[in-house]
C-alpha cells in the first residue's frame, strides 16, 4: 500500500520537476476554461433559496402567493418630522409620487396602494353609502388633508399599514410583477424624489427639519442591494486576501521568486473552483461568494510547509530537483491528511439541507482537494526550475537570525508556559470548558436578513424608521383552509332523478364538465342547469331541472366555509387575541373587511363595527365591498371559493426569534381554541419562511458537525493508528469550538447563519495543527526517546511551522472585515479567532496532556 | 330627448339592467339606417355618437331581460352573478317620453345575495342626481346609495357602473379616427380627464345597427380594458347585444353578460317600481 503510494508520488514527482512545461500547460488551459465559464455568472441574493425549491414549506409559501394573488412589494415610507403627514404640502408630493410610480413599467399597477390609489367607504349626510377614492385629488388645504387622516382611522385595513398610528408617516407600497426589477423601480423612483426636490438630499437647501424624510425599502430592494454587496466583497475582500497572504507569506519567505509559488496555487484554485461552480450551472449565493475568499488562505498552506521544508533542507549546490522531490515524499501523508480533515469539514456541509450552504461546502472541499493536487504538481515543477541564485538567496535569507523574530520570541513564550504550568492549563482548561458548556446551553439562535447590512445602512436605516412609524414591515400569513370535500358536479348530475327527455343533455353535460378544471365544475353545472331550463318546455324536465338546480345552489352554499358566520368570527377572535400580542403589530383578515362594511351598511357608529350572524348577511356585505374601486382585494384575503382564507400578520421585527414566538403563540391559542373539524392551519411569508430555513440549519448543522468529528476522528485514528493519538488530536478543536460557541452564548450574540456555518468546517481546519504536532512529536521522540527533551524540541521548527500557518489562515481571513455584509465580517472575525486560538491550544494543550496521559502515549510511539 | 336622458351627466352607477352601450338588453331600435350613415361622405360624428346611444340604451317602452355575469379572474377562477332586469321609460301624462327611466334588479344567484334588489330613478336633468336604492334582504335593509363614483366595479366583475348604465356622451369629445366597410371608429375625449382613469378611448360603431362593438380603453399608449358585444341579435326587430364582455388586458380577467328571455314592451305597471317591491319583489314580473 504504502509502496503502491510512494511509486504513485515518485511518477507524479517525476513528471513534475522533469515535464514542468506539461505541468504549466495542463495548469493553464484547465484557468482559461474555467476562467472562461465565469462571463456565465448568476447572482442569486433571495433568501428564499435558502430552501429547497421543493421545499414544502417554500412551495406552500408560493402557492399562497399565488391564491391570493400577492406580489414582492417595495415599500416607499415617509415621514414628516414635523410629526404631522397629513398637511395638504405633503400629500400633494405623496400623490405626485403615487401618478409616477403608476407610470412605471412592471408596476402591478392595480395592487398599488396608497393614499391616491385606496378606497374609502363611508356614508353621507343622509346615511347613504358611498365608495369614493380617498384620493381621488390631492387635497387644496391642510383642511381637506385631515379629513383623509380621519377617514384613514376609520379604515383598520389602511391604519398602520398605510398611515401610522400617529399620524407622522404615510406609506406607498408598490407590487412589483417580476422581482429582478425591483432596482431599476426602486432607481426610477429615487430618481424621481430627486428631480421632484422632495428627497432627503436635495431637503436641506430648505427648511431641513420640515422637509419630508423618504425612505424605500421591502426586500426586493434589499435583496437588489445584496447582490451589489456581494460582488463588493468579492472584488475587493477577496483580492485583499490575496494581497494579505501575499505580504505574509514575503514575511515568512522573504523571496519573490518563491511565494510567487503558492500565489499561482491560491489563484489558479480560486479561478478554477469558481469557474467550475459558475459552469455547472450553480448560482452565487452569499455563502458561494466566500469560496474564493475562504480558498486563499488554504491553498497555500500545504506550499507552506513545502517551502518551509525545502528551504530547511536545501544546501547549497545540492539540486533542487532531488530536494523537493524528498520534501514532498515526507511530507506527503501528512500533507493529504490535513487536504482531506479540512476537506470532510466542508464536505460534511454537505448534510445541511440548505442548498447554498451544500454548494458552499462541496465546491471548498473539492477546491481543497484541488489545491492539494495543484501543490503536489505545480511547486515541486516550479521549484526545481528556480535558478540557483535565487535559491540561494532563499537560503541565506531564511537562515539568518530566525530565532529574534517576533514570532520566535512569542513561541518562546508559549513554550514557556506549556512546559512549566501543565497541571494548571489542564485545570484552566478543563474550568473554562466547563464554563462554555453552560454558554452553549444559553445560546440564542436568531438571525434576520435585513440584519445582514450593518446598522447603519440605508436599508438598516429605512428598517429601524418605517418599523417604529408603522404596525410592522415584515409579513406573515396564516392560511386556514378547509378540505370539507364538496360532492363533485359529476357524481351529483350522475345521481340525479331525471325524465328520459333530459338523457342525452345529462350526457352531454357531464362530457361538458370534464373539460372544466375541478374547481369550476359546480359553477359551470349550475350554467348549464340554467341554460337548460331555459330551452326545455316539458314540465317534468323543468321540475327535475329545478330540483337539481337547488341541490347544486345548497352544495355551493355550504361549500363556502368563509362566508359561514362562525368561521368568520373564528378569524375575529383570532385577530383579537393577536393584536394583543406585543410581538404582532396587526392583523386583518376577512373579518375586517365585512365589520368595516357592516358598519357604513348600519348606522355608521362603532356599535355596528360587528360580524353579521348569517352567511348571507355576510355575503351580501362582501358583494358591497365588491363594488368599490378594487374589489380584486377582496381575493388577498379569501379566494372566490371562499375555502380558503388568509389572516396578514403585520410584525415590527424580522427576527427568527420573534417569529418563532408569534408561532408558538397561535399554536398555544389553536391549543386552546381548536379549529373545527375540517379546518386545518399553516403559515406562509417571508418570515415565516426564514424560521423554517433557519431550523433546517441548526438541525442540520448539529448533524453536519457530529458527522464531521467523527470522520475527521476516524481519519486521525487512522492517520496515527492509535485511539490515544486520535483522541489527542481531537483534543485542541473540541476546546476550541466548544470555548467559541460558549462565549457567543455567554456573550448573547445571535447564532446566525455564519455562525452555524462555521462549527462544521473550523473542525476540518483545526485539527491540522494538531496533525502536525503529533506527526512531529511521534517522529522526535523516536530520535531522541526522551519525553521532555521531545516536547522542547517541539517548539523549535515544528511550533513555528504551525504558528506560520495559523496566521496564514487566520490573517488572510480579515480582509472580510472590510467587507460591507455582516455575515462576511462575522466570518472573518470567527475565523480568524478560531485559527488563532486552536493553534495557541494545541500549543498549550497538547504538551500538557501528553505528559499526562504519557503512559499511554509514548508507549504508542 | 330619450337620448339626452340616457347621456345625461347624472346617469347613475346602478343602470345594469339597461345594459348599457353594448349590453342593451332594452335596446331600442332607433332604427338601423344603413343608406344614411355609410355613404354619407360629410359625416355628422355628433349624429353617429347620438344615433348610438339612442340604439344602445332605449327601445321600447319598457323591458324586462334576465343577465348572467360570468366572472373569470385571472386564474381562471370563476364566480357568478344572476339578476333579472326590469326598465321602464317615464312619461308624461299626455304619454310622451320625459328621458327619465325606472329600473329594478333583482339578484337570484348566488343564493346566498338572493333577494338582493337595486332600484333606480334615473334623471334626465343634467343637474339631478339619479336615486338609488338598495335592498339587503339578510341585513332586513334599505339603504340609499351616494350618486359617487360611476366607475366603479358592478358587484365585483369587470363591469364598471358607467359601462352598464353608459357613459353620457356630454362627458367626451369625440372624433373620427377612421371608417370601414362596417364600422365607425371614433375616438372619445374625456372632458374632464380627473373623473376618470382613462386618457381616452376608441369606439368602433356597427354601420348596420349603431351598436357600439368594441371599446378600447387607454391610458396614454396603454390600452388596458376592453369592452365587447360577443352577440347581437334583433329580438323584436330591436338589435340587442345579447353577450357582452369586458376584459383587464393587464391581468387577463374577464367577465362575460349573458342576456336571455329579453322581452319588449311588456306593460310593466308603475306600481311596482316601488320601494315596497324591494321587501317584496312583484313576483308575476319577474319569474
Amino acid at each position: 500500500m504504502i509502496s503502491r503510494s510512494s511509486l504513485f508520488i515518485d511518477k507524479l514527482l517525476y513528471v513534475s520537476t522533469q515535464k514542468g512545461n506539461w505541468v504549466y500547460g495542463v495548469l493553464c488551459v484547465i484557468m482559461l476554461f474555467c476562467a472562461f465559464q465565469m462571463r456565465l455568472i448568476v447572482v442569486d441574493t433571495d433568501p428564499e433559496n435558502m430552501l429547497e425549491r421543493s421545499h414544502p414549506a417554500r412551495t406552500f409559501h408560493n402557492e399562497t402567493k399565488q391564491t391570493f394573488a400577492m406580489f414582492d412589494a417595495i415599500v416607499v415610507g415617509v415621514i414628516a418630522p414635523t410629526g404631522d403627514i397629513f398637511t395638504q404640502q405633503n400629500l400633494v408630493a405623496i400623490d405626485s409620487l403615487t401618478q409616477h410610480i403608476l407610470s412605471i413599467d412592471g408596476v402591478v399597477k392595480r395592487d398599488v396602494m396608497s393614499f391616491s390609489t385606496v378606497d374609502n367607504i363611508t356614508q353621507g349626510d343622509q346615511g347613504e353609502l358611498i365608495f369614493s377614492w380617498m384620493m381621488s385629488a390631492p387635497p387644496e388645504s391642510d383642511v381637506e388633508a385631515r379629513d383623509i387622516a380621519s377617514a384613514i382611522s376609520r379604515l383598520p385595513m389602511l391604519e398602520g399599514t398605510l398611515a401610522s398610528s400617529s399620524g407622522n408617516a404615510a406609506a406607498i407600497y408598490v407590487p412589483i410583477k417580476d422581482k429582478s426589477e425591483s432596482y431599476r423601480v426602486a432607481q426610477d423612483i429615487r430618481l424621481f424624489l430627486e428631480n421632484s426636490g422632495t428627497s432627503n438630499s436635495n431637503a436641506d437647501s430648505r427648511d431641513a427639519s420640515s422637509a419630508l424624510q423618504w425612505h424605500i425599502t421591502g426586500l426586493p430592494v434589499a435583496e437588489d442591494q445584496f447582490g451589489v454587496e456581494m460582488f463588493v466583497q468579492m472584488g475587493i475582500a477577496a483580492p485583499a486576501a490575496g494581497l494579505m497572504i501575499f505580504v505574509l507569506l514575503f514575511v515568512f519567505f522573504r523571496n519573490l521568486t518563491l511565494i510567487s509559488a503558492p500565489m499561482v496555487v491560491a489563484i489558479a484554485t480560486v479561478i478554477i473552483t469558481m469557474g467550475a461552480l459558475i459552469g455547472m450551472g450553480f448560482t452565487v449565493h452569499i455563502m458561494s461568494s466566500m469560496i474564493a475568499i475562504f480558498l486563499m488562505p488554504i491553498a497555500v498552506v500545504d506550499s507552506v510547509h513545502i517551502l518551509s521544508e525545502f528551504s530547511d533542507r536545501y544546501k547549497p549546490g545540492q539540486k533542487a530537483n532531488e530536494i523537493i522531490t524528498t520534501v514532498v515524499e515526507h511530507l506527503f501523508k501528512p500533507m493529504l491528511f490535513t487536504s482531506l480533515t479540512s476537506s470532510a469539514g466542508f464536505f460534511s456541509l454537505m448534510l445541511t439541507p440548505i442548498p447554498p450552504v451544500q454548494i458552499f461546502g462541496a465546491y471548498i472541499g473539492f477546491g481543497i482537494l484541488l489545491a492539494f493536487v495543484i501543490t503536489l504538481t505545480f511547486i515541486p515543477a516550479y521549484i526545481s526550475r528556480m535558478s540557483d541564485t535565487s535559491l540561494q538567496k532563499l537560503q541565506q535569507s531564511l537562515h539568518k537570525g530566525r530565532s529574534d523574530t517576533l514570532l520566535q520570541r512569542g513561541i518562546d513564550r508559549v513554550r514557556y508556559v506549556a512546559l512549566n504550568y501543565k497541571s494548571v492549563l489542564i485545570i484552566t482548561f478543563a474550568m473554562v470548558s466547563a464554563v462554555s458548556v453552560w454558554g452553549i446551553t444559553q445560546i440564542q439562535i436568531n438571525d434576520n436578513p435585513v440584519r445582514w447590512f450593518k446598522s447603519e445602512h440605508e436599508i438598516r436605516v429605512a428598517d429601524r424608521a418605517l418599523n417604529q412609524a408603522f404596525a410592522g414591515t415584515y409579513n406573515a400569513y396564516i392560511v386556514i383552509e378547509s378540505d370539507h370535500k364538496t360532492e363533485s358536479a359529476e357524481r351529483i348530475l350522475a345521481a340525479s332523478q331525471i325524465p328520459d327527455s333530459l338523457k342525452q343533455w345529462k350526457q352531454e353535460t357531464l362530457t361538458l364538465l370534464r373539460q372544466e378544471t375541478k374547481d369550476n365544475r359546480l359553477s359551470q353545472l349550475s350554467l348549464l342547469i340554467d341554460d337548460a331550463l331555459f330551452d326545455v318546455t316539458d314540465d317534468g324536465a323543468i321540475t327535475a331541472l329545478e330540483a337539481l338546480s337547488k341541490r347544486v345552489e345548497t352544495i355551493k352554499r355550504e361549500s363556502k366555509v368563509f362566508q359561514q358566520p362562525e368561521n368568520v368570527a373564528l378569524l375575529d377572535n383570532l385577530q383579537a387575541y393577536l393584536n394583543e400580542q406585543a410581538l404582532v403589530g396587526k392583523s386583518q383578515s376577512l373579518s375586517d373587511i365585512v365589520k368595516v362594511v357592516n358598519r357604513e351598511l348600519r348606522s355608521g357608529q362603532d356599535k355596528d363595527y360587528v360580524l353579521p350572524t348569517t352567511q348571507a348577511a355576510i355575503a351580501q356585505t362582501l358583494l358591497q365591498y365588491q363594488s368599490s374601486h378594487r374589489p380584486q382585494d377582496l381575493w388577498h384575503f379569501v379566494t372566490p371559493d371562499y375555502q380558503k382564507t388568509l389572516v396578514w400578520l403585520q410584525l415590527t421585527s424580522g427576527d427568527n426569534q420573534d417569529m418563532t414566538q408569534v408561532i408558538k403563540l397561535v399554536d398555544d391559542y389553536f391549543a386552546q381554541n381548536p379549529l373545527p373539524e375540517g379546518l386545518r392551519y399553516q403559515w406562509a411569508g417571508k418570515a415565516y419562511l426564514n424560521v423554517v430555513w433557519q431550523e433546517n440549519m441548526v438541525a442540520g448543522m448539529l448533524e453536519s458537525l457530529l458527522s464531521a468529528f467523527i470522520i475527521v476522528f476516524l481519519m486521525m485514528v487512522v492517520l496515527f493508528r492509535s485511539l490515544v493519538f486520535g483522541a489527542l488530536a481531537m483534543l485542541p478543536l473540541t476546546i476550541t469550538i466548544t470555548f467559541i460557541y460558549g462565549a457567543i452564548g455567554i456573550v448573547g450574540k445571535d447564532y446566525d447563519m455564519p455562525i452555524a456555518v462555521l462549527s462544521a468546517l473550523t473542525l476540518g481546519l483545526s485539527v491540522d495543527f494538531a496533525i502536525h504536532f503529533l506527526a512531529r512529536a511521534k517522529e522526535i521522540y523516536k530520535e531522541m526517546g526522551n519525553v521532555n527533551a521531545t516536547l522542547n524540541a517541539m517548539f523549535d521548527e515544528p511550533a513555528s511551522a504551525i504558528t506560520r500557518n495559523a496566521l496564514v489562515i487566520a490573517l488572510g481571513f480579515t480582509p472580510l472585515l472590510l467587507a460591507p455584509l455582516v455575515p462576511y465580517i462575522t466570518v472573518g472575525i470567527f475565523l480568524a479567532s478560531i485559527m488563532f486560538i486552536s493553534a495557541l491550544v494545541t500549543l498549550l494543550v497538547l504538551p500538557a496532556a501528553m505528559i499526562m496521559f504519557k503512559r499511554w502515549v509514548f508507549k504508542e510511539a | 330627448m330619450r337620448v339626452t336622458t340616457f347621456f345625461s351627466e347624472n346617469t347613475k352607477l346602478f343602470m345594469v339592467w339597461a345594459i348599457a352601450l353594448f349590453v342593451s338588453a332594452t335596446a331600442f331600435a332607433a332604427q338601423p339606417s344603413e343608406q344614411q350613415a355609410s355613404s354619407d361622405m360629410t359625416l355628422d360624428i355628433a349624429a353617429i355618437v347620438k344615433k348610438a346611444e339612442q340604439v344602445a340604451y332605449y327601445s321600447g317602452k319598457d323591458g324586462k331581460s334576465m343577465a348572467r355575469m360570468l366572472i373569470v379572474d385571472e386564474q381562471g377562477r370563476k364566480q357568478m352573478r344572476q339578476f333579472i332586469i326590469l326598465r321602464k321609460d317615464v312619461t308624461t301624462e299626455e304619454g310622451a317620453d320625459t328621458g327619465d327611466q325606472r329600473m329594478l334588479v333583482f339578484f337570484s344567484r348566488p343564493t346566498e345575495v338572493q333577494g338582493t334588489v337595486f332600484r333606480v330613478e334615473k334623471h334626465a336633468g343634467l343637474n339631478t342626481d339619479d336615486d338609488r336604492w338598495l335592498y339587503l334582504p339578510a341585513l332586513d335593509l334599505v339603504k340609499r346609495i351616494a350618486a359617487g363614483d360611476k366607475r366603479t366595479s358592478f358587484v365585483g366583475s369587470h363591469f364598471f357602473y358607467e359601462d352598464v348604465s353608459g357613459r353620457a356622451i356630454a362627458q367626451d369629445d369625440f372624433t373620427l379616427v377612421s371608417q370601414t366597410d362596417t364600422h365607425y371608429v371614433l375616438k372619445a375625449t374625456p372632458k374632464m380627464p380627473q373623473s376618470v382613469e382613462f386618457t381616452h378611448y376608441i369606439v368602433e360603431i356597427d354601420k348596420r345597427t349603431f351598436l357600439p362593438s368594441t371599446i378600447n380603453f387607454y391610458k396614454g399608449d396603454n390600452n388596458y380594458r376592453r369592452v365587447e358585444a360577443v352577440s347581437v341579435e334583433t329580438i323584436e326587430g330591436h338589435p340587442t347585444v345579447v353577450r357582452s364582455k369586458v376584459s383587464d388586458l393587464a391581468s387577463g380577467g374577464y367577465t362575460l353578460m349573458e342576456f336571455k328571455g329579453v322581452q319588449y314592451d311588456v306593460d310593466l305597471p308603475d306600481s311596482i317600481f316601488s320601494e315596497r317591491s324591494l321587501r317584496v319583489p312583484p313576483q308575476a314580473y319577474i319569474n
